[in-house]
């Protein structure tokens, strides 16, 4: 089964990041993203070239609409797109790919799905943080922040799975 | 089906890697930091990659400069021994030093670190700096012959201009005991030079060997610099020879600096008069 609304839900949420970068702030430690899990949750039947393109065009938009340094969510999320595929076949099969189905935290578990997230989440963190620095911070900084903001964020990519993704046994 | 894989694979790696490059130009050029730090980033995989090509290229060229060295080594230590025959109480002093002074004219070794062979103004860095005693206008030799000068020098390093220079000419002498002339670069082949201002009555021969003339302050005398090759005269008066240069530009590696130790007391008296 598909999520027919999709694509609105996607556009809602990167204008839902547009507002988190523009009005909040958590400190120097917590960057808050929701692009890592939206990008993981794009239906399975968008090939990995389609997704790294949606990827880089989500990044661009919300770096050009949150007045941030442009290409730096960009950057970031390109790898996420490249990563999502070979993940899921990792952690939840080939069959689920090649079905272009969907998955849900009911269908195969919060801790399969919660290792797809931290990973992803983690990929995209890396990126950002160290690009974000430019090596003017110390790694200790760097790796706190990555570290704190990976909490806060798989908080925030639970939330966004759920609602990008359809659960069919409901 | 593995290939429609790999091509699908090689598809996706070349849309992720243009989309990065594309996001992080648009990074380091919106970022000041960011930009430097990507520059920086770029400026030192070249160099790493640039290194390692160069580090295979050596190791490949190894077995060629042994047979140089070698060959080098063994004219070396017949000289020391003919030089020990013919004084027997002699003992340098300067032996086992960085810079070691024979005569009038003081030694330091240096190895290349960049040099080019592409343009009308080739040039070389070599990885010798005043700390180790270099000074511009010191001569750049080989066993094979003088192969520039040195223009500008920094801490470690020395900027040379290449005989492979149009600004660059040496004087040169025809066998040991010859005419004298300005030896220049062709500005075509790599090892192709032209003797200048040889006076038509001199006789020589095609593989006649051209020396440093030590006519000047850089560079000592009779330094082998290549063999004679075709000749004509020119304006009715001087004639004009290609030389076949000894000394391969392409596998420069390790060079001499060779700094005249007279060269200020000339310069003053030449300034005197």
């Amino acid at each position: 089964m598909k999520n027919q609304n999709f694509g609105v839900l996607f556009f809602l949420m990167v204008l839902g990041q547009v507002i988190l970068c523009n009005f909040a702030d958590f400190g120097p430690y917590v960057s808050l993203s929701l692009l890592p899990a939206m990008i993981l949750c794009v239906p399975l039947a968008v090939s990995t070239p389609a997704c790294m393109l949606l990827a880089f065009a989500t990044g661009l938009s919300v770096d050009w609409l949150a007045e941030g340094i442009v290409g730096l969510n960009a950057a970031s999320l390109i790898p996420v797109a490249l990563m999502r595929k070979p993940l899921i076949r990792f952690f939840l099969g080939e069959d689920l790919i090649t079905r272009s189905d969907s998955f849900s935290f009911k269908k195969y578990g919060a801790a399969k799905i919660s290792a797809i997230l931290l990973i992803e989440t983690l990929i995209f963190l890396s990126i950002y943080v160290f690009l974000d620095g430019a090596g003017t911070r110390t790694a200790v900084f760097n790796l706190l922040r990555i570290g704190v903001s990976l909490a806060c964020n798989y908080i925030l990519a639970i939330i966004v799975t759920n609602i990008l993704t359809v659960d069919d046994r409901k | 089906m593995r290939k429609s894989n790999l091509i699908y694979h090689l598809i996706n790696a070349a849309i992720f890697i243009f989309l990065e490059i594309a996001a992080l130009n648009m990074l380091g050029n919106n970022g000041s930091i960011q930009g430097t730090w990507i520059s920086r980033g770029v400026q030192n995989f070249m160099g790493a990659v640039w290194g390692g090509a160069q580090s295979i290229s050596d190791y490949f060229s190894l077995r060629k400069k042994n047979d140089v060295l070698a060959q080098e080594n063994f004219e070396l230590r017949l000289q020391i021994e003919q030089m020990k025959a013919a004084m027997p109480d002699f003992i340098p002093e300067n032996i086992g030093k960085t810079g070691s002074t024979a005569g009038n004219y003081r030694y330091i070794h240096g190895e290349i670190t960049k040099i080019s062979n592409n343009t009308q103004h080739n040039y070389m860095i070599i990885g010798k700096g005043y700390e180790d005693g270099v000074t511009e206008g010191a001569g750049v030799i080989t066993g094979k012959g003088a192969v520039g000068v040195i223009d500008a020098v920094s801490r470690r390093h020395s900027y040379a201009r290449s005989f492979r220079n149009h600004e660059m000419n040496i004087s040169a002498r025809l066998g040991k005991e010859g005419a004298v002339g300005p030896l220049t670069w062709d500005g075509k082949s790599s090892d192709g030079a032209i003797l200048k201002e040889i006076p038509h009555h001199v006789e020589f021969e095609k593989g006649d060997t051209v020396f440093t003339s030590g006519f000047s302050s850089i560079f000592p005398p009779d330094i082998p610099l290549g063999s004679v090759g075709e000749a004509r005269i020119v304006n009715g008066a001087t004639y004009e020879i290609n030389i076949t240069l000894f000394e391969d530009f392409g596998a420069l590696r390790y060079v001499t600096i060779v700094e005249n130790l007279g060269k200020e007391e000339m310069k003053e008296l030449e300034e005197g008069r």
